[in-house]
């Protein structure tokens, strides 16, 4: 019983992981179409803050603080620069933000050196619960990454941002005649979805410490997870990024992590392969 | 095809595609570009050992094999549109299969290496374009590029993994390929080779696609749909093509291992497969000499500036390739050959028509 508590919340925390990474990656590929393999570097830019943060000497939660702040902004500034001419070839925007996650991954790389970096949880120690011990830190994680989830899900459903944004997604022609901006409202979502994956990497960095293919890792598995779950709407990358963290998580406690980790991978292939949608085969965002 | 069109802003691939023929043709005038081209660098790799030191020669082999691997790519990428991200696991696989060969059973004549190792290359395509692009539903290139990259990540990772295939290492110390009785070491000889068989690789590929087929497969790239409803089994035309590369991948992987002397899982992973489309769009795709220069410039670049600049150069290449996605979306190619010759052709021209009418 209480292996099977503490597996459990060992896959949660994973899931969580997993969830806050693809949440950005699944509303840039769903509200924009763009398929972003940067965001990755995005996700390691933002651990790199938080290191950066704390080796001169600040607070590591105001380092977790500056990171989302700081790569939301160079998302932005990227999407005025280059992304925005890849809207109307999505293939060429695939090896476009490959070269800018290479750019950026090679930079974090030379800047650190090529080392393992280490950055200490700012709330350490375990809860305990009867006889039970749990990584504070972890918990932390899928605490933020639930409140993220819903405030995300907020401002895209209920807030009249997210209308533009949904309106630019489901008829730029119409939003545009409206009188939205959608090119200004395409460098915020972007910028959003790179702030979330700045938040990500700035939130696991003390678990997986810091080098520079920390990123590679989870953009596969962020892409398998939006494919898995469907590109179009706002539940679909998150439930495919749950099921792909429950799955990673918990194929290990059954066989050699190896196999495991490969046949998350080969098990979600297969199931696009046959359903091609995703498991949210819808568009838009629910209310 | 004009770029005056008002109204609607045409994507800027569409105008770059209108405005190169115009340039080219300015250069290009009635004489064509590409034999020339492919002439001039023929010459040019014939006599690069004679004046190039020994080291240098060495290099220059590793840098003919990886463009016999660029050419693989180009094929799938280049001319029917799939975007192949894990082109690495045909050349990575056949280079453990070859270094398997060798190691435990004592095989290392080029007649039987060479053979396999584009046997395992072709067959290890052929499977995975049968999963990926054959089926009731057409894929997306989204799921192509996702499916072949999960599939190098994978091999990557198993291989890793495996105590037979030595693990993080690899297989180190592969005997040297034979001739019959001559053992081929690196240097002039096994750079003449390896020329050899880009060329008539090259040759092969080059006749392939200025045939029915590759016309089909040029459009397969421009406009799938038109294709379709022209009759073509586009599932089938891809998958051949896609098994051709992994053959062509499964040779030069081979090659690879024994011009190294081992094989390590790097051969596999994302990393060589990525290494191949900046190959490839740096040069151009969609023209085979294309493949060639764009890797002859990305290695003899990484060669020089790879020495004073080690840190930096990794950024410099990606903010060289996201130029030249930006402004150059033809690769660099596109400075001297036009659209028009892209597009493979086949039967007598036009122009010769023309003549011969009376």
């Amino acid at each position: 019983m209480d292996t099977l508590l503490i597996a459990t919340f060992e896959i949660l925390s994973f899931g969580a992981i997993v969830v806050l990474v693809v949440l950005g990656l699944g509303i840039i590929a769903s509200m924009m179409g763009i398929f972003n393999f940067a965001q990755g570097e995005f996700v390691l830019l933002g651990a790199y803050v938080t290191y950066l943060m704390h080796s001169v000497g600040l607070p590591v939660p105001l380092g977790m603080l500056a990171a989302p702040v700081a790569v939301g902004t160079l998302g932005f500034v990227l999407e005025k620069l280059v992304v925005r001419r890849f809207y109307a070839a999505p293939i060429v925007a695939m090896l476009g933000t490959y070269a800018l996650g290479l750019i950026i991954r090679e930079a974090v790389r030379g800047l650190t050196g090529g080392l393992y970096l280490s950055v200490p949880e700012p709330i350490s120690g375990s809860i305990t619960i009867g006889s039970l011990h749990f990584a504070a830190w972890r918990g932390v994680i899928v605490i933020i990454t639930l409140l993220v989830m819903a405030a995300s899900h907020a401002l895209l459903a209920y807030t009249s941002f997210g209308l533009r944004v949904r309106a630019s997604l489901e008829n730029p022609q119409l939003a545009r005649a409206s009188g939205i901006s959608t090119g200004m409202i395409y460098s915020v979502t972007f910028a959003f979805g790179a702030a979330l994956a700045g938040l990500a990497g700035a939130l696991i960095v003390p678990v997986f410490s810091l080098f520079a293919d920390l990123g590679i890792r989870f953009l596969i598995q962020g892409f398998v997870a939006v494919m898995v779950g469907g590109v179009g709407s706002f539940a679909g990358p998150v439930a495919g990024a749950s099921v792909i963290g429950t799955f990673s998580a918990w194929l290990p406690w059954l066989m050699s992590p190896v196999i495991a980790d490969v046949l998350v991978f080969v098990l979600a292939i297969i199931f696009i392969k046959f359903r091609p949608q995703g498991l949210v085969s819808g568009r838009g965002v629910n209310r | 095809m004009s770029s005056t069109g008002t109204g609607t802003q045409p994507p800027p691939h569409v105008i770059e595609a209108a405005r190169s023929p115009v340039m080219a043709s300015a250069i290009a005038g009635r004489t064509k570009v590409l034999p020339i081209l492919e002439l001039a660098l023929l010459i040019a790799a014939s006599i690069a050992p004679l004046v190039l030191r020994d080291y240098i020669t060495v290099y220059a082999t590793r840098v003919l094999i990886l463009c016999l691997f660029a050419l693989s790519f180009d094929l799938v990428w280049g001319y029917a549109g799939i975007l192949s991200l894990g082109q690495s696991l045909f050349f990575g696989t056949a280079g453990y299969g070859v270094a398997l060969l060798s190691r435990d059973f004592g095989v290392a004549s080029i007649f039987a290496v060479l053979p396999a190792g584009t046997l395992i290359g072709f067959v290890a395509a052929l499977l995975l374009a049968g999963f990926l692009l054959l089926g009731r539903h057409p894929s997306s290139v989204v799921f192509v590029s996702l499916g072949t990259m999960t599939g190098a990540y994978a091999a990557d990772r198993l291989a890793r993994g495996s105590h037979y295939l030595g693990g993080q290492n690899g297989i180190p110390s592969i005997p040297p390929m034979t001739i019959g009785s001559h053992e081929l070491s690196e240097g002039p000889g096994f750079y003449y080779l390896v020329l050899a068989i880009l060329v008539l690789i090259y040759l092969l590929s080059r006749f392939l696609l200025r045939s029915q087929f590759g016309l089909a497969l040029a459009g397969l790239r421009e406009n799938e749909q038109r294709i379709a409803f022209f009759g073509y089994n586009v599932q089938h035309l891809k998958a051949i093509i896609f098994a051709i590369s992994g053959a062509i991948a499964g040779a030069s992987g081979s090659l690879y291992a024994f011009h190294e002397g081992f094989v390590w899982t790097n051969m596999l992973g994302v990393v060589m497969s990525t290494q191949v489309v900046l190959y490839v769009l740096f040069g151009g795709s969609g023209t085979l000499i294309g493949a060639v220069i764009g890797t002859a410039i990305v290695e003899g670049l990484s060669f020089w500036l790879s020495d004073n600049y080690r840190d930096i150069w990794p950024i410099i290449l990606g903010v060289l390739l996201l130029l030249v996605i930006l402004f150059r979306p033809l690769g660099l190619i596109s400075l001297v050959l036009g659209e028009r010759e892209r597009v493979g052709h086949f039967g007598p021209s036009l122009k010769e028509k023309r003549n011969a009418a009376p």
